[in-house]
């Protein structure tokens, strides 16, 4: 191309006037001299930016400057029935340096407690003198502090965001909402399950954008939810128990409204979140629910048609079954009619209702109230329920009293549900309408039997083991539940598990509320330590409290109207 | 030298130079802004969550408690009894007292017999 353009320079020249032929002359070969002179100058300084550029290519960059950011996936937020958030992401902003960046460590420190005054300055100064490439100064600073310290405008510090998962219920909810791991990916509760739902193939994808993940809506709701918690926690310390829990069960959906267990741990700092007792009793625990399958057991009688609610059974004598005997604990001594044997909780009374029942009918009810089945519900935390591998006459009569079969209390809550209305739902954590749940319902005791149940829950909380869960205005029906734990394979006689299972309003019940209490102690030196004097007082608590927040009306007008049918 | 379409060419080729130098500046310029408005978003959105957080943390149930548990006595409050809770139709009618008929404004004949002038043309 420079070839060219000489050539054509001269020929140029060749062709031009002779004045412009002189003039070219009169300045000989310089012209050409200094083109081609300019040009090597630039070219050059080009070749020089050239390998400067290809030097600086192969070189390693320099090594400071924070860690590479922690992809933290971003995750819906958790809000109960009423939009009350129970978990959310907040972002918090932490403070680093770069040493090697820093100009003066004393000015950079003096400055920086003027925004952060509770800096160590010894310990700060060290760091910054290090030489290293990156310190981390202050984790996690408010917004505000954020500001002013980008204000004072110190070189060689910056800022990293950081999100955490925050739960404002902390303990309140802890086994409900569950956890999160540092990648923030659901390690327990309803995290888990929303990560189960398809959110951990979104965040895989890197399509979980925030602002279009929509808040889970939880059918807990809060105020219940806490009213229950400081029911239980209060209970755990009066009754001097080791575990307590309690669920509220809507009976027309389904739908969990609350749910506790304690001891429990606190979300936002779940350091003892793996230690041995802190387990969801109410869906991962397993216990001989005691009496309060005597529920079951009266249902399955009345349900068969083989008993009515006019039916006798003898339950004058111990029943003498292989080598076993069985006694009643508050034993009559006579013939006792059905709803007797319902709130004097006869233990022979119900061994003869199962009796007339039969082994594979007594064993074909309990599954079909789901009680031996494993639950299908949101919750990961689920226990499956055990039972003999092969049913015999004393397993069955056992069983009829609670004894010889381990199911979750929540199970049983839901079980219980069924008794009142008829159908069997499977429990949610997830908001679900009336219609909805019907859907899916099945129908497992006749609307006769449920009115039967109905009439003996109310009886019991008249004029059996049921009365302390009583709350005036709100007819509150319930069954009582004492069963001895199982200690070294023998049942022991100071150990027990205590459960309440209460239902109310009575005239048409919408809420069970069940609560239990593991190895409860006598309140106070003499005092009971049956259900009813600590299982039953919880639920009472909660039912006074929770009612009217429920949408539940008092009614005063026939208080004593149950009683009055047939006694 | 020039002709005049030269020189007209060179007017409009300058001031084409002019526009897009200006254009791109000011392209330039909205677009700071816009990404200076998308920070300022971002950050109130942040914010915005932080303050639904504390919001949600101020009004905890289990907070509320402890706060009325420490006013009880100085406030007065009480827990609702259910009898306490009624539907309207429940309230007892108010009997009807000649007062009310009247509007409380009854003739006091103890003052003088008559009634107070109000209009101010006749006394």
């Amino acid at each position: 191309m420079i070839g060219a353009f000489l050539k054509r320079a001269r020929k140029d020249g060749g062709e031009g006037s002779i004045v412009v032929d002189s003039a070219r002359k009169a300045t000989g070969g310089r012209t050409r001299t200094r083109v081609v002179m300019t040009m090597a100058v630039f070219f050059g300084i080009y070749a020089v930016i050239a390998g400067r550029l290809v030097y600086f290519g192969f070189q390693d960059p320099d090594q400071s400057g924070p860690p590479a950011s922690r992809v933290t996936a971003a995750r819906p937020d958790i809000v109960d029935r009423n939009g009350e958030v129970l978990a959310t992401d907040i972002k918090t902003s932490s403070l680093f340096a770069e040493p090697r960046h820093i100009v003066d460590a004393d000015e950079a420190i003096e400055k920086l407690a003027s925004v952060l005054p509770e800096i160590d300055y010894e310990q700060t100064y060290r760091k910054l003198k290090s030489g290293a490439g990156f310190v981390w100064l202050q984790r996690q600073l408010t917004p505000k502090q954020q500001a002013e310290i980008m204000q004072l405008g110190i070189p060689g510090i910056g800022f990293r965001t950081e999100k955490r998962r925050f739960y404002p219920a902390g303990s309140t909810a802890a086994y409900i909402v569950g956890l999160t791991n540092i990648d923030n990916q659901g390690i327990s509760g309803m995290e888990k399950y929303i990560d189960s739902q398809g959110l951990s193939d979104l965040q895989l994808s890197g399509l979980a954008d925030p602002k279009d993940l929509k808040p889970v809506k939880l059918s807990m709701d809060l105020r219940v939810q806490h009213v229950v918690h400081d029911e239980v926690s209060a209970g755990l310390e009066r009754f001097h128990a080791v575990g307590a829990g309690a669920v509220v069960l809507s009976i027309k959906t389904g739908e969990i409204l609350a749910m506790a267990s304690v001891p429990d741990f606190d979300p936002n700092n779940p350091y003892n979140a793996q230690d041995k007792d802190r387990l969801n009793r109410m869906s991962a625990g397993l216990y001989e629910m005691g009496s309060t399958l005597k529920s079951f057991t009266t249902a399955m009688a009345l349900d068969s048609g083989k008993v009515s609610l006019e039916s006798r059974f003898d339950a004058s004598r111990p029943l003498q079954v292989g080598r076993q005997t069985i006694h009643d604990f508050h034993g009559k001594g006579r013939v006792l009619t059905v709803p007797e044997v319902f709130i004097y909780s006869s233990n022979i009374g119900s061994a003869r209702e199962a009796l007339a029942v039969g082994i594979e009918g007594h064993r074909e009810f309990l599954h079909r109230l789901g009680i031996l089945e494993r639950m299908q519900t949101e919750l990961p935390e689920v226990a499956r329920p055990t039972e003999p591998k092969v049913w015999k006459q004393v397993h069955s009569i056992t069983i009829a009293f609670g004894h010889g079969v381990s199911t979750t209390p929540l199970q049983t809550a839901v079980g219980c549900a069924a008794l009142m209305n008829g159908f069997l739902m499977e429990p949610t954590f997830l908001m679900r309408s009336v219609q909805e749940a019907m859907e899916t319902a099945k129908r497992v005791v006749s609307d006769k039997t449920a009115q039967s149940m109905r009439y003996l829950y109310a009886l019991n909380a008249e004029k059996g083991s049921g009365r302390n869960a009583r709350v005036p205005g709100y007819r509150v029906g319930g069954k009582t539940g004492t069963a001895e734990k199982v200690v070294n394979g023998r049942y022991s006689k100071g150990k027990n598990f205590n459960a309440f299972v209460a239902a109310f309003p009575m005239d048409d019940p919408q809420y069970i509320v069940l609560t239990i209490a593991d190895e409860p102690q006598p309140e106070k030196p003499g005092m009971g330590a049956t259900a009813a004097s600590n299982a039953g007082i919880m639920a009472g608590n909660i039912i006074r409290r929770s009612a009217a927040m429920l949408g539940v009306k008092p009614d005063f007008s026939h208080e004593n109207a149950a009683t009055l049918v047939s006694y | 030298m020039f002709r005049t379409s030269d020189i007209i060419l060179i007017a409009v080729m300058v001031s084409a130079a002019a526009m897009t130098y200006a254009i791109k500046r000011d392209a330039e310029e909205q677009q700071a802004l816009v990404r200076k408005l998308q920070v300022q978003i971002h950050t109130e959105e942040d914010t915005i969550n932080l303050l639904k957080a504390d919001w949600s943390l101020l009004t905890q149930p289990a907070r509320l408690q402890k706060l009325v548990e420490r006013y009880q006595a100085q406030l007065g409050l009480e827990p609702v009894d259910p009898r306490q809770i009624v539907q309207l139709q429940d309230l007892p009618m108010k009997t009807l007292t000649i007062e009310d008929l009247t509007g409380g404004k009854m003739v006091d004949n103890d003052k003088n017999g008559k009634d107070e002038t109000v209009t101010g043309a006749v006394r």
